[in-house]
């Protein structure tokens, strides 16, 4: 029974419309010798290894690599040894780079947690209570190429599935009539489609990559511009008689079937597609809550997506690598901030306001961290050894700081978390263990965490 | 038997301790059992003993259930090193210290480590007895006799008993097997379908209505042979079948990269060159010869093209970012190497060994580094194709260009230094001038770039094996050679090339090779191979469904001169080749799968063949063979789909859509997916309207009436007249009033339906 208008209205958004039923996890996983039927709908919503606690994944990618000593990790002994050399606590990156240069920014504390914020983030602090910052994160290259791969798709090498690729992988989609995976970026990031590839597992786990949000351009071939709404139906329905007498003479075949009931969706997705993607439907209130440009678009986007039942999203924050402020980092960091931070919290609130967001998971961060000592007069290099990201929602823990760095915020020293780890936590939150979601491929058995990870259970709520 | 180094070398110290007879200190046996086995049993064993590996959670290749296992260590080398504290990783990685922390979900208490200490420098005494149960290592010769490992040998033809076929050799093996398992074939198929099946299997393009006409109307026996042989001599053949090749190639003309890698302007010469392969019937020994040391054979063909062009299917394999982690980027550079070339010649997959011994097949990890040793340091560099003279020509016109520019840019800096009196920068603006204008005559009559091809060049000099994969941690050397389960013409050492390389893969007495290709062959005419993971030949792979066939096919496709033209011919004349595509609920319930190949196997086209025949079939196909590729986002573009433009980067849309696979890695075959966003494009994209008014002004001109003009219509596009329903069904569509909006006229929209089928999509 439906207690409320809203499960109503968003199991109505999630439309399946396929008729195929669920699939177990177990049933999907691929052997070398034994392919799906093609007639398996690869895109179908699977049962998860365990209960899950989110069902969607929102990834909000500050690529180009924020600061950590300047957003999310406080460091007061950097600001008292600000102009000295690091000493021991220093340690190699990218570049070479000069003394300890202490925060621009002032950090307050926000929330009945108390966590420490800094001034550019003023929106994202007053939802510290939902949020866990994970200070102890380490990657193991200081470059934004290797970097990026690993944050997406857990190697170096650009020869793996992205984590949106397992995930509708693993579990599916549930709404037939939108992509699983979307990913949202003007442009282009640096590295690009290989951050959202499926490599070897099957080419619909891809992500769906939207440069232009205008409702009518975000998928390929969404619109028809040569026949009217009728006339394009006419011609379906006699497509459909002809594929219809096609299969007769043929006896049962469920390839045959299958692509008769693919054109189907299509035509609806047509309309649904165009409808989700489409922010101007929202309330002149929500939308003045997320702001203006792509970003906050695609954040209101974001929530319309999972609220259809779309599997994943990431959001990259633009084109090429933004947060890379090897110089001046001090204006930089203030703009992106200026333009993100409403929107990000507007999602939040948005999402939790929907009742989403415990069954969504908001994660923010870039590729790597930047160094407490200077490149420059006024810039940071790339830093791997340390950063921050934070979780929101979706069975995570609020109002937390998890682990921490060095005095200055170099490297993480306690409770230290790598991107391996952080993929086990994402995917045990999402119902899958990550040591079984596997695919064969050359002959042994891949995973999105290679042969690490360890689920942050200090984090779960 | 022999068993690697490696692992006698790490055995040796655990043999001469279990045979140490000095009797155990009671109070350093108590030290252990209160403050050493609690902690290994509850922290450790869950991941590194006999019970962890029974149930395959053993990490590491290391056991401490045992004192033997203990002391053995695993992959990374020794353990521990009794009365040595410092040696070993056991301690260290209980400290936390180095990159291996041990246990991995936190570190133990420091008391606790303090006795790890302790108890290592008394002499870390272990009353714990009971051997390893299996060492570790990989019996070679035990390896031997795995089936694909073992010579094929010509099998007796059986004598068919089924009256439906024992025309062929292939028959009657095929038929054997239905016997065994109590299946009954299906019906032949009709001459229509079988045409089309022929067209698309070998040229991946439908017949032309006059084509169909003409089959049907040849009553002699070999009617079907000769429609054979047209298209095998077609050059459309050589342009569907490089396809397959291509995807085993990974090939692609850029890099998943964007930084720092040089452009690989004229890699479509190596498509080229796999078309001309085939077309050219080349024997598939030299066709593999070529593609791994065409530059060094002396009996390469004279012509620079076919010697070198080849070269590009590890010439333009991965090349990644090496600013930072280089030795990791060139690691992973080898691997493409190592992984593609035996999967994809050989069908085993020597890339599992990169970390450690294969854990299925007779692979150590020294074999691994033993080929990669052989690609260490070669070179991604351009062999020249052309003349001389053509080379010298464009060298003299860059650096002309080169003085130039130069020269205008110096000018224009002392210019903009405004440090000259007026009058010499009016003389210098005017010789500017002149600087300019030369550079932009040498521009224009710049010849075209040389012809080159992009190969891999040179011979590495060896490497040492990297434990557990870390160039950072050398073990010992993998001297140059082939992998020890296979036999090489030449032995390992210094002096092992690619030649040696490219004589053992494509030698006769290789057991792989033939059989990997044949039986690519025949999965891509059936959809299916004899063995269903093409590129695994190994345990953990497919095991044969017909392996006498499987045999009979290699040892006779070698005999034959390795022609793959004879085998498609072997195969598609046989009986099994030629019956319907129809279910049949009795042999359904034996064997749905049709594994056994009672019955044609209903095939939807690749993307390639699909959008090929969207062209032909409107008429638009330009048959333009070779050269430099298209890109698939132009409008205009009408040559076959395999000249487009393909990319590791970012794979064209329509192309991914369509489950053409990820040209990173080596692909033995292409999942077939069907969702909406394919049908987008059919309902949808601009490529589909196109055709669709080039295919209804086509028809246009084949008859009077609609009725007349629906039959052309469907003689066209599906070689058959229509029926009664689906003529019906045309003309009421075609007499449904427009609407306001309709860009289209009713045929158009009619064609777009037709080109939109099942009945294009899917061959029977």
């Amino acid at each position: 029974m439906l207690s409320n208008g809203m499960i109503s209205r968003r199991d109505m958004l999630k439309s399946s419309g396929t008729g195929l039923g669920v699939l177990g996890l177990a049933g999907l996983l691929a052997d070398e010798a034994k392919s799906a039927p093609a007639s398996a709908n690869p895109l179908a919503p699977k049962v998860a290894h365990f209960p899950a606690k989110a069902k969607h994944v929102i990834h909000l990618f500050m690529n180009g690599g924020p600061s950590q000593v300047d957003t999310f990790d406080p460091k007061p002994e950097l600001t008292k040894q600000h102009g000295k050399q690091p000493g021991a606590a220093g340690k190699a990156t990218e570049r070479k780079t000069g003394p300890l240069y202490k925060s621009p920014f002032t950090f307050k504390k926000y929330g009945q947690s108390g966590i420490e914020v800094s001034e550019i983030f003023p929106e994202i602090g007053s939802c510290i209570d939902d949020i866990c910052v994970v200070r102890s994160m380490h990657t193991n290259i200081p470059n934004h190429e290797p970097g990026l791969l690993l944050m997406t798709c857990g190697n170096t090498q650009p020869i793996r599935p992205s984590m949106g690729s397992w995930l509708t992988y693993g579990l599916g989609t549930e709404n037939q009539n939108l992509p699983g995976f979307v990913v949202m970026c003007p442009g282009k990031p640096v590295v690009g489609p290989a951050l959202w590839n499926n490599s070897f597992l099957p080419g619909v786990f891809q992500g769906c990559h939207i440069q232009n949000l205008d409702p009518k351009k975000v998928i390929e071939h969404i619109r028809n511009t040569s026949v009217s709404a009728t006339t394009q139906r006419e011609q379906l329905d006699l497509l459909n008689q002809l594929n219809g007498l096609h299969k007769d003479k043929r006896g049962s075949d469920d390839q045959l079937e299958s692509r008769i009931q693919s054109l189907e969706i299509a035509y609806r997705m047509q309309t649904d597609a165009q409808e989700a993607f489409d922010v101007a439907r929202e309330p002149l209130k929500v939308r003045d809550a997320y702001g203006k440009g792509y970003f906050a678009d695609a954040c209101l986007t974001a929530r319309r997506l999972v609220e259809r039942g779309v599997r994943m999203v990431q959001i990259f924050y633009g084109s090429g690598q933004p947060w890379d402020d090897h110089g001046d980092l001090e204006k930089g960091h203030r703009n992106k901030a200026k333009d993100s931070d409403k929107a990000v919290a507007a999602l939040l609130r948005d999402l939790k306001q929907q009742g989403l967001l415990d069954e969504t998971l908001v994660l923010w961060g870039g590729e790597f961290g930047r160094t407490p000592t200077s490149e420059g007069a006024s810039g940071r290099d790339h830093n791997n050894h340390g950063f921050s990201v934070w979780m929101a929602g979706g069975g995570i823990k609020g109002g937390m700081a998890y682990g921490s760095t060095d005095e200055f915020g170099f490297a993480a020293v306690d409770k230290k978390v790598h991107i391996h780890d952080l993929h086990a936590t994402i995917l045990h939150l999402m119902g899958i263990d990550h040591e079984k979601l596997t695919y064969r491929y050359s002959g042994r058995d891949f995973r999105l965490t290679d042969v690490a990870g360890n689920v942050v259970k200090d984090i779960l709520a | 038997m022999l068993r690697i180094a490696l692992v006698v070398s790490l055995l040796a110290p655990s043999l001469a301790l279990a045979a140490d007879p000095t009797p155990l200190d009671a109070k350093k046996v108590e030290f252990f059992e209160t403050k050493i086995r609690p902690v290994l049993v509850e922290q450790c064993y869950k991941c590194h003993s006999e019970e962890a590996a029974k149930e395959k959670k053993l990490k590491g290749g290391f056991k401490l259930d045992t004192r033997t296992g203990l002391l053995s260590g695993g992959e990374t080398g020794a353990a521990m090193v009794p009365g040595k504290v410092a040696a070993g990783t056991l301690l260290s990685s209980l400290k936390y210290e180095g990159e291996l922390k041990m246990p991995p979900k936190g570190k133990l208490p420091d008391a606790v480590i303090k006795d790890f200490e302790k108890w290592i420098a008394d002499g870390a005494v272990d009353p714990r007895t009971g051997e390893i149960a299996k060492a570790v290592g990989i019996d070679i010769e035990k390896g031997k006799q795995f089936w694909s490992f073992v010579p094929p040998k010509e099998p007796v033809v059986p004598v068919s008993r089924e009256p439906k076929a024992s025309v062929t050799p292939i028959d009657a093996f095929i038929s054997a097997k239905w016997t065994e398992k109590g299946l009954k074939p299906v019906a032949q198929a009709d001459k229509r379908t079988l045409i089309r099946r022929a067209y698309y299997d070998l040229t991946g393009l439908p017949p032309s209505a006059e084509a169909v006409d003409t089959f049907l109307a040849d009553k002699s026996p070999d009617a079907f042979a000769k429609v054979i042989d047209t298209l095998l001599a077609s050059p459309q053949y050589g342009e569907k079948w490089a396809r397959h090749w291509l995807d085993v190639a990974r090939y692609a003309e850029d890099q998943a990269h964007t930084f720092g890698v040089k452009p690989k302007t004229q890699a479509w010469r190596y498509r080229d060159w796999v078309i001309a392969a085939f077309n050219a019937d080349m024997p598939y020994d030299q066709f593999v010869k070529l593609q791994i040391a065409g530059d060094m054979m002396s009996d390469a063909p004279g012509d620079a093209f076919t010697k070198f062009a080849g070269l590009g299917f590890l010439g333009l394999g991965a090349e990644y970012y090496k600013n930072t982690a280089r030795d990791q980027a060139i690691a992973e550079e080898l691997d493409d190497r190592v992984d593609t070339l035996t999967r994809g010649f050989m069908g085993i997959t020597v890339a599992c060994a990169r970390c450690h011994d294969h854990k299925f097949d007779p692979i150590p990890t020294k074999d691994y580094y033993s080929i990669a040793g052989i690609y260490m340091g070669t070179n991604m560099s351009d062999a020249a194709l052309g003349s001389p003279a053509e080379l010298k020509a464009y060298q003299t016109a860059q650096a002309d260009l080169k003085k130039a520019d130069d020269t205008f840019k110096k000018m224009q800096t002392e210019l903009r230094a405004k440090k000259d009196s007026w009058p010499v920068r009016v003389a210098k603006l005017l010789a500017m001038k002149d600087a300019a204008e030369n550079s932009a005559k040498i521009k224009k009559d710049m010849p075209a770039a040389p012809s080159v091809a992009h190969v891999i060049s040179g011979n590495g000099p060896g490497m040492k094996i990297y434990i557990r994969g870390n160039p950072a941690t050398k073990g010992e050397d993998a001297p140059k050679g082939f992998l020890q389960v296979l036999p090489s013409p030449t032995p390992s050492g210094a002096n092992y090339t690619r030649l040696d390389l490219a004589n053992a893969v494509a030698s006769k007495d290789n057991p792989l090779t033939a059989r990997v290709i044949v039986n690519r062959v025949w999965a891509w005419h059936f959809g299916r191979g004899l063995v269903n993971t093409p590129s695994n030949f190994g345990k953990l792979g497919d095991k044969p469904s017909h392996p006498e066939l499987l045999d009979w096919l290699a040892v006779n496709f070698v005999k034959n001169g390795w022609s793959m033209k004879w085998l498609h011919k072997q195969i598609m004349t046989a009986t099994t080749y030629q019956f319907e595509s129809k279910p049949d609920l009795e042999n359904d319930k034996i064997d749905a799968a049709n594994v056994y190949l009672w019955r044609g196997t209903r095939k939807r086209l690749e993307i390639e063949d699909w959008r090929d025949s969207l062209l032909a079939v409107s008429g638009n196909l330009d048959p333009k063979a070779g050269g430099p590729t298209f890109n698939l986002n132009d409008a205009n573009a009408k040559r076959r789909t395999v000249y487009a433009r393909v990319s590791r980067h970012e794979l064209d849309g329509l192309l991914r859509l369509f489950d053409f696979p990820d040209a990173n890695v080596t692909a033995d075959k292409r999942t077939v997916t069907t969702v909406p966003q394919q049908q987008l494009f059919a309902l949808n994209s601009a490529f589909m309207v196109s055709q669709a008014q080039a295919f209804a002004k086509r028809v246009e001109t084949m008859g009077t009436t609609d009725e007349a003009r629906v039959t052309a219509a469907y003689r066209v596009a599906y070689g058959r007249v229509p029926e009664k329903a689906e003529l019906d069904l045309a003309l009421r569509f075609l007499k449904l009033p427009l609407s306001a909006e309709d860009k289209l006229t009713r045929w158009q929209q009619y064609a777009q339906v037709l080109l939109a089928s099942n009945e294009l999509l899917y061959v029977d």
